[in-house]
């Protein structure tokens, strides 16, 4: 099966960096979280919306190198996202703290953009990357800012842009990682205005028609 | 969801879908090759699902349109495992003008009680 060289490039380089240090998580951490998005997307018999994997014994390991809270919330978005509510984030955040909340968003979001890819297009399954040592940045962006259309902070100003493009801004190089994503599995940011570009393959209404299956499946609003 | 089946794309092309049988899932959507990639995203959707709708999905879509456009499609599909759920993990929602515009795309594809509108 041949598959784009900027689409491969584009999910090797998210996946590999599931193993360096991030933002507020190790190397080895992220992969920790990331096998852990891999189980609740994957797995036959999902836990409940309302069970956290860390109250169910022999669930998670007994030699964990993250927060098993970060694992609870890893699990719910990975594999309940539709779920969510406002007081459940209100309380994740609160224990891993808002920005490391953010991080771990985007661990599911790369692993289930890679995972699902390479269902669908019947390739193999990749293993996670080797964890990478290091320490995380700990960058806080300048001008972190609350926003009407997230519960999540935003760098200013505030909902000038769509809820989707701003929810990263506080983890850059999260944000980076995701539109490069988009870029290369949807439609690159500069041709969002062309109703009519098209990769030579699906035409807009074509990826339209996947885009909202998708999401009506997955029970998302947005 | 809202975000991509409420665009002005089927306008703008002078493409009309049927939003009612994206939603439903079986149908005529109105559009080229619609059934395959119907049934192709519907299958891509559930992760967990190990029967083999996904590998028929596939070889249906592969055998109409080609192997290249149904990478493609299988990278779309991917995409939206990965906006959902930045959307619902950070909890994104529309400014209120928007939602009453969109009142009758919420209606078609079933959406008014979707735990995820906030």
């Amino acid at each position: 099966m041949d598959v784009r060289l900027d689409l491969v490039a584009a999910h090797r380089q998210a996946w590999d960096a599931l193993g360096r240090p991030g933002t507020w998580f190790t190397g080895h951490q992220r992969v920790e979280l990331a096998a852990t998005a891999v189980r609740a997307m994957c797995d036959e018999h999902a836990l409940a919306p309302w069970i956290a994997p860390s109250t169910v014994d022999g669930w998670l390991g007994d030699d964990l190198v993250t927060p098993s809270a970060a694992h609870d919330a890893t699990y719910r978005i990975a594999a309940h996202a539709g779920t969510l509510s406002e007081p459940w984030y209100r309380e994740m955040s609160g224990e891993l703290g808002d920005l490391a909340y953010v991080e771990v968003v985007a661990i599911a979001c790369t692993v289930a953009a890679v995972v699902a890819f390479r269902r669908a297009a019947g390739l193999e399954p990749w293993e996670l990357p080797r964890p990478v040592d290091g320490e995380p940045s700990r960058l806080v962006p300048a001008g972190l800012v609350g926003a009407t259309l997230n519960w999540v902070r935003v760098t200013s100003p505030a909902d000038a842009v769509a809820a989707v493009v701003q929810a990263f801004t506080s983890v850059p190089d999260e944000h980076q990682r995701l539109w490069m994503l988009a870029d290369a599995q949807y439609i690159p940011n500069l041709e969002m205005v062309d109703p009519r570009w098209t990769r030579g393959t699906l035409s807009r209404p074509q990826m339209e028609l996947v885009a909202a299956r998708v999401s009506k499946l997955r029970e998302c609003f947005f | 969801m809202l975000s991509w089946s409420s665009n002005d794309t089927g306008t703008t092309t002078g493409t009309s879908v049927d939003l009612g049988a994206v939603a439903a899932g079986s149908g005529a959507v109105g559009i080229p090759l619609g059934d395959e990639l119907l049934r192709f995203a519907s299958a891509a959707a559930d992760l967990r699902d190990v029967s083999a709708e996904m590998g028929d999905a596939r070889d249906a879509l592969a055998e109409v349109a080609g192997p290249e456009f149904m990478v493609d499609a299988a990278a779309v599909a991917a995409n939206f495992h990965m906006m959902t759920r930045l959307a619902d993990g950070t909890g994104a929602r529309y400014p209120a003008p928007r939602l009453d515009d969109m009142a009758s795309t919420i209606s078609a594809m079933g959406a008014t009680e979707m735990v995820s509108r906030r």
